[in-house]
């Protein structure tokens, strides 16, 4: 039965005609606004109006320290910003760092997906084990890569001069520092889309893919032709996911490089906390962090186009 | 019965109201400081601090601690925001910060008739008096005697020697570090404010004499390339917080260092190197260094700005400051007291931090106060440029001076 079927009153069902009957009905009428109402506050206040309250400030002169004095100066941030060769460069950095983080991000928490979706002894601890990364805080994970990075003491020096090699400046050379930084991202972000794509493996029925195999498919095309078509809603949500997580991670870079050296990690977000902070500047970091809304809703759009294609093929 | 009853009501229902304007008269007085939260001497000062309540006994002091990471960003927006302690007791780039916005009230009646020595000057914005001294931390070159004297390493007086006798405390103590500094901008705050010292200290200002900023000075020049001679000299532990720069010290691992008072009070205290090891030295450079102010203000949404400013002007009294002496190690006060002789028998590097404290400069830019920081991202970003990719002094400053022009 479809949902709009559900949704319809049964002809048979005759309409009540007293005036309990009624106010029941009126009451019911309203009822999934009553369920709607809270959550549509919330949102209105802790979402939707900060939201606006940004787009404003990001038009005005508005310092830190004097928020209620700020003057309404149009696009004039907006203008500084775009004229900032800096400003490229942080864009740059972040859509790097978040497409990667992306790209690996979902290679191996999908890689491991994969392995554990099938039987194998201890396979509800190693599951547990590799969700660890993703239960950490990010402030506790932050600190304890910092001691894992460190030049002189770190573990992965350690490793590396024990291995005969020179020390590796993970956190202090501007070649090493985002890929450190998207080592850490990686190792919190794979456990999620392990976890996301395991369930949506185990929801690929068992007996199309035992089709197939009969047919002569090899493990490849099976992947290809049946896993994939059905799990690729929830990678592409997943991948939107942390895209949009990506965009607006701020702890992890902070805490590990403060966006050096030389301004070779600075993303958007660290960008605008400097701004906001260290400029006292609340207008212009503002406007940062509108360009990082508008990124992020560019990613959902892309995603809600997908979406679409796919559920036009799907109705063909 | 019930005319006993009635009286008993009566008795009960007086005490009640004059509990309640007992409680009424009582002004509580929030004083905000990062460091109420420090493990060592907090207790001290904020003891010091609550002395006031025996004196004003309608007064009650209450303690507000906040990280020294988060202080100043929560302060600027909690003030901004109409709220905000009573007293607060701030970095000076907070304090100008807050001034500039017509934050902080005339707290001149507090410093009227007292002796103020010379760190008093910055609190007086555009004549009027918005904070009083707390403390001044000033710069000192640092050195652990055990390792120095084992390894017959002299005191420098240039940054040539202070790459010698670094180089030969690793080479005596093997696991040991020649010297400890700030080097990475992960550590913005803490990093600009320690390469005043070198700034200042190879005669470089930020600003010249007709209010333009001058980044790229000779002096400035001199001052990168020198801090950049010690970064390649393998003696700085590269990586390493200060936080856990300053732990290593404590354990007796560090030959030298560059840090203020407050930094090395914190060394001095509970770890392997006892404080009578700790030696203390003018720095290596011709000119003075540079020193961190902290003053108290008064918060211009208080409800209690005449109690507040009463409290000020008990801190700088000659009872106020004697509690404050006793709290606060070797730090400069608001007037010359002078410091605590048990302190300077345990503690003999404490003096030289009260001498070169007389003659070192804000390490804020005068005139740009408020736009110190916004201005040093890019300086400091040019100093990170040359430790790391070995970029040229003099073209990375170039390059800084030509965005620090476009700022304003």
């Amino acid at each position: 039965m479809s949902d709009q079927a559900l949704l319809e009153r049964p002809a048979a069902v005759p309409a009540p005609t007293s005036r309990k009957g009624r106010g029941s009905q009126g009451l019911s009428r309203l009822l999934p606004y009553a369920f709607v109402i809270l959550p549509a506050a919330y949102l209105l206040v802790f979402m939707f109006y900060p939201l606006g309250r940004q787009v404003y400030l990001s038009l005005t002169r508005t310092r830190l320290a004097n928020p209620n004095r700020s003057q309404f100066i149009g696009f004039g941030n907006y203008e500084r910003l775009f004229g900032n060769p800096e400003f490229y460069s942080v864009l740059k950095i972040t859509l790097v760092y978040s497409t990667m983080a992306v790209v690996l991000g979902v290679a191996v928490g999908m890689i491991a997906a994969l392995a554990l979706n099938r039987p194998f002894p201890g396979r509800t601890l190693v599951r547990g084990i590799l969700l660890f990364g993703w239960a950490v805080p990010n402030v506790a994970a932050a600190l304890v890569w910092l001691w894992i990075f460190n030049e002189r003491s770190g573990v992965l020096n350690t490793i590396v001069t024990g291995l005969g090699l020179e020390r590796i400046s993970w956190l202090t050379s501007t070649d090493m520092a985002l890929p450190s930084i998207l080592l850490v991202t990686v190792w919190q972000v794979a456990p999620f889309v392990m976890l996301v794509m395991l369930a949506a493996l185990q929801s690929v029925p068992e007996e199309v893919k035992e089709a197939a195999v009969i047919d002569g498919a090899d493990k490849l095309s099976v992947f290809r032709a049946v896993t994939l078509p059905h799990i690729l809603p929830t990678l592409q949500l997943v991948s939107l996911l942390v895209m949009v997580w990506s965009i607006r991670r701020f702890d992890i870079i902070y805490l590990l490089t403060g966006g050096g050296p030389v301004g070779s990690t600075s993303t958007l977000i660290v960008k605008l906390r400097q701004v906001a902070f260290e400029n006292h500047d609340l207008g212009m970091s503002s406007a940062y962090g509108v360009v990082g809304l508008m990124l992020a809703l560019m990613v959902a759009a892309i995603h809600a186009l997908f979406n679409i294609r796919r559920q036009r093929s799907n109705s063909r | 019965m019930t005319s006993i009853l009635k009286h008993v009501f009566a008795v009960a229902m007086a005490c009640a109201a004059a509990t309640s304007a007992m409680a009424q008269d009582k002004v509580t007085l929030v004083v905000s400081n990062s460091q109420w939260l420090d493990a060592l001497r907090g207790e001290g000062l904020w003891n010091a601090v609550k002395a006031y309540e025996k004196t004003a006994p309608n007064i009650e002091l209450k303690a507000l601690g906040i990280p020294s990471k988060d202080y100043g960003d929560r302060l600027m927006t909690e003030f901004g925001a109409g709220a905000g302690p009573d007293v607060a007791i701030i970095q000076e780039g907070v304090f100008y910060a807050l001034a500039d916005a017509g934050l902080l009230v005339d707290v001149g009646a507090a410093a009227e008739g007292v002796p103020l020595n010379v760190t008093k000057d910055n609190g007086i914005v555009d004549g009027v008096t918005l904070g009083v001294p707390w403390q001044r931390a000033a710069y000192a070159l640092i050195y652990n005697s055990k390792l120095t004297e084992a390894a017959g390493a002299k005191v420098p007086a240039t940054v040539e020697e202070l790459i010698a006798s670094a180089k030969a405390v690793q080479e005596k103590t093997p696991g040991s570090i020649g010297f400890t500094a700030r080097h990475q901008i992960s550590d913005f705050s803490g990093f600009y404010m320690d390469f005043q010292s070198w700034a200042y200290g190879y005669g470089a200002s930020w600003v010249d004499g007709a209010g333009k900023l001058t980044i790229n000075t000779p002096e400035a020049v001199a001052a990168v390339t020198a801090f950049k001679e010690l970064y390649d000299a393998k003696v700085i532990p590269v990586g390493d917080d200060f936080p856990t720069q300053r732990t290593r010290f404590k354990e007796g691992q560090v030959g030298f260092s560059i840090d203020n008072s407050g930094g090395t009070l914190n060394i001095a205290s509970g770890g392997a190197t006892k404080g009578s090891d700790i030696h203390a030295a003018a720095m290596p450079f011709a000119h003075p260094g540079a020193h961190q102010q902290i003053y108290v203000v008064v918060n211009a949404n208080s409800k209690h700005q005449e109690e507040a400013t009463a409290f000020l002007k008990w801190l700088m009294s000659p009872e106020g400051q004697a509690g404050l002496r006793k709290a606060s190690g070797p730090d400069m006060l608001a007037t010359d007291v002078p410091l605590d002789p048990d302190f300077v028998a345990a503690n003999p590097w404490a003096t030289t931090f009260a001498e070169v404290a007389t003659k070192s400069h804000s390490v804020l830019i005068p005139g740009f106060e408020t736009e110190t920081t916004q201005i040093m991202r890019p300086v400091m970003e040019a100093v990170e440029e040359v430790l790391i990719n070995g970029t040229d002094p003099a073209a990375a400053l170039a390059k800084a001076q030509q965005r620090v022009d476009g700022m304003f």
